[in-house]
């Protein structure tokens, strides 16, 4: 049994990832807030649907604010709680914006006890007929927004747009990750079959090779998946989907290259060679080339990636364990394929 | 016949230098492998001209490198299939592996150069010239030529170990070209006047570098691939 810690601490880890990144809720988020165009001058209700909200607990200690920036903010005069998900808000809007645009758009903010503090960026939008930025810096108040109350159980942070997607990042990231650490074995046990001529490191090189194959092919339909729902699609031509298509030719251009000699040290030798060539054109395909050009990618062309949003630290608390958790699944899969290679290899001499 | 046989001297360079003029003889000698591959081009630029008829500089330039990619494959392939096993062995006894590598190297990317400049000119003769930055142009296709002859070649060497050859020069090397190429694309559009920016230098020297990384994972690998 202690022989086997590895292969049981990696199972744990990823139930653990499975149960705490799908069952942990998200914070309470403002999915949607109607009308989205106001008008200055008048009286406006907000209908807003709310995200894991529970608006009917001490529902008179709600408040509501529309904010400008950092120091203008316009308290909500009236709030009617309808259910847990819906809240209408009633705005009293100055005659004038203190900005010299006809239209400007703010952040809703709300607060409740029960859930925390909630917002929709730039969700709302006034517009106003005429520009007096005197008078409008005069009428809009800076109302304070202060003692805001942070949710008290373990929940992972709502963002608009990736809303529960957001779990993604404990199964494509790390399954990526994953890829590129055996990937990496993969390549070493290559550069040691070259130096020692071992025909088992050849062995070692393409069962962990098969694997990361294995694990970038799932990384890749979790990110597709994932794409689906954030960016409309499952393939949007995005740098970085190509780079990874592009990467997993490479890989399978390996196992090509395997299949076509009769002789194995032949064979162990030439794909040793191309494994460690091929793993040096990976670098610039997944890790240079998407930096250069715009992509919808967290973390590439401009955009941040998702650890940058995780600012409680809830996120990291699933996300790290998980790509250990990967890895030793990984290399547990390949030790099975590195085992009946020997044996058919066995099989062949005999 | 009593020609004097004159050994390689051992000298690393003098041997790239001898292998090289040794490339550049047997070429001469049986003109048919240079001009099947310059009409290769020839013929694949007025296809797609035929196909095309108008031919617009964003289009222009993505046939350019694309023509460039499969005549390249063409002709660097020959590199390591198409010599025989006996000379392998006479090489070997005789050479540097890093001289040989080097010698096709510096001899595919003259080639492809070659290929490059008439792979221009013709396409600029049926399809008019839209690059604008002549002087970036050509450094794009300094770069790009050495670039594909780098990796061609090596990948030439894998594939002359296997045994169905044609086909894997084409599965193993188009993946492993696809960054170059992208740069390549970028980079010419550049020159072409389709993209504006100033990070020009930065690609260029990304290109550079990729290419000396191929160089030098050639040069430490080809060793182990050599000896059989």
């Amino acid at each position: 049994m202690k022989k086997y810690w590895w292969k049981v601490l990696g199972v744990v880890i990823l139930f653990y990832t499975i149960f705490v990144g799908m069952l942990t809720p998200l914070k309470t988020g403002i999915t949607d807030a109607s009308p989205v165009s106001l008008r200055t001058g008048r009286s406006e209700v907000l209908t807003v649907q709310g995200y894991n909200s529970f608006f009917t607990k001490e529902k008179e200690k709600l408040r509501a604010w529309l904010k400008m920036g950092s120091d203008k903010a316009l308290a909500a005069s009236r709030i009617e709680v309808v259910d847990d998900r819906v809240v209408r808000l009633t705005f009293d809007i100055p005659a004038y914006l203190p900005v010299e645009q006809k239209v400007k758009d703010f952040t809703l903010l709300i607060d409740s006890p029960v859930d925390g503090a909630s917002v929709l960026p730039g969700g709302i939008v006034v517009t106003q007929d005429s520009i007096n930025t005197a008078l409008g810096e005069a009428l809009w108040p800076n109302a304070e927004i202060a003692k805001l109350h942070e949710k008290a159980a373990f929940t992972f942070p709502f963002r608009n747009i990736l809303s529960e997607t957001i779990r993604n990042t404990y199964y494509h990231v790390p399954l990526w990750m994953a890829m590129f650490i055996i990937l990496t074995a993969g390549m070493v046990m290559s550069v040691r079959y070259l130096w020692k001529s071992n025909p088992d490191d050849d062995r070692k090189a393409m069962a962990l090779t098969n694997v990361g194959l294995l694990l970038g092919i799932l990384g890749l339909i979790t990110g597709a998946i994932w794409a689906k729902y954030t960016w409309g699609k499952f393939w949007s031509w995005d740098v970085k989907q190509n780079m990874t298509a592009i990467a997993l030719l490479i890989y399978g251009a390996y196992f090509v290259l395997r299949g076509s000699f009769e002789d194995p040290e032949k064979k162990s030798k030439v794909s040793a060679v191309y494994n460690i060539f091929a793993f040096a054109s990976l670098v610039p395909l997944l890790y240079i080339i998407p930096k250069l050009t715009d992509s919808l990618h967290p973390g590439a062309g401009g955009n941040i990636a998702f650890g940058s949003q995780d600012l409680d630290n809830t996120m990291k608390l699933v996300f790290r364990p998980a790509i250990i958790g990967w890895t030793l699944l990984g290399v547990w899969i390949a030790e099975i394929v590195l085992r009946s290679a020997r044996l058919r290899d066995r099989l062949m001499e005999v | 016949m009593n020609r004097r046989v004159s050994l390689p001297p051992m000298n690393i360079f003098a041997q790239i230098f001898y292998l090289l003029r040794k490339e550049i003889t047997l070429e001469w000698r049986q003109k048919f492998a240079i001009s099947g591959i310059l009409l290769y081009v020839l013929s694949t630029v007025f296809i797609v001209y035929i196909s095309f008829q108008n031919i617009g500089p964003q289009v222009w330039n993505v046939l350019f490198w694309v023509i460039m990619l499969f005549a390249s494959v063409n002709a660097v392939m020959k590199s390591f299939v198409q010599e025989s096993g006996y000379r392998q062995l006479y090489y070997f006894q005789l050479l540097h592996p890093i001289a040989i590598l080097l010698s096709k190297m510096i001899y595919n990317s003259l080639l492809l150069l070659l290929l490059g400049g008439l792979t221009f000119v013709a396409l600029s003769f049926v399809a008019g010239n839209p690059v604008q930055e002549a002087g970036n142009f050509a450094l794009a296709l300094f770069l790009g030529s050495t670039g594909f002859s780098i990796t061609f070649t090596f990948v030439s060497a894998i594939a002359a170990k296997a045994d169905n050859s044609s086909t894997l020069m084409a599965i193993l090397s188009f993946p492993v070209v696809i960054p170059i190429l992208l740069l390549l694309v970028n980079l010419s559009a550049h020159s072409i006047g389709l993209l504006s920016g100033s990070d020009v230098g930065d690609k260029i020297s990304l290109l550079a570098a990729v290419d000396l990384m191929l160089v030098a994972m050639g040069l430490v690998l080809f060793p182990f691939l050599w000896r059989d």
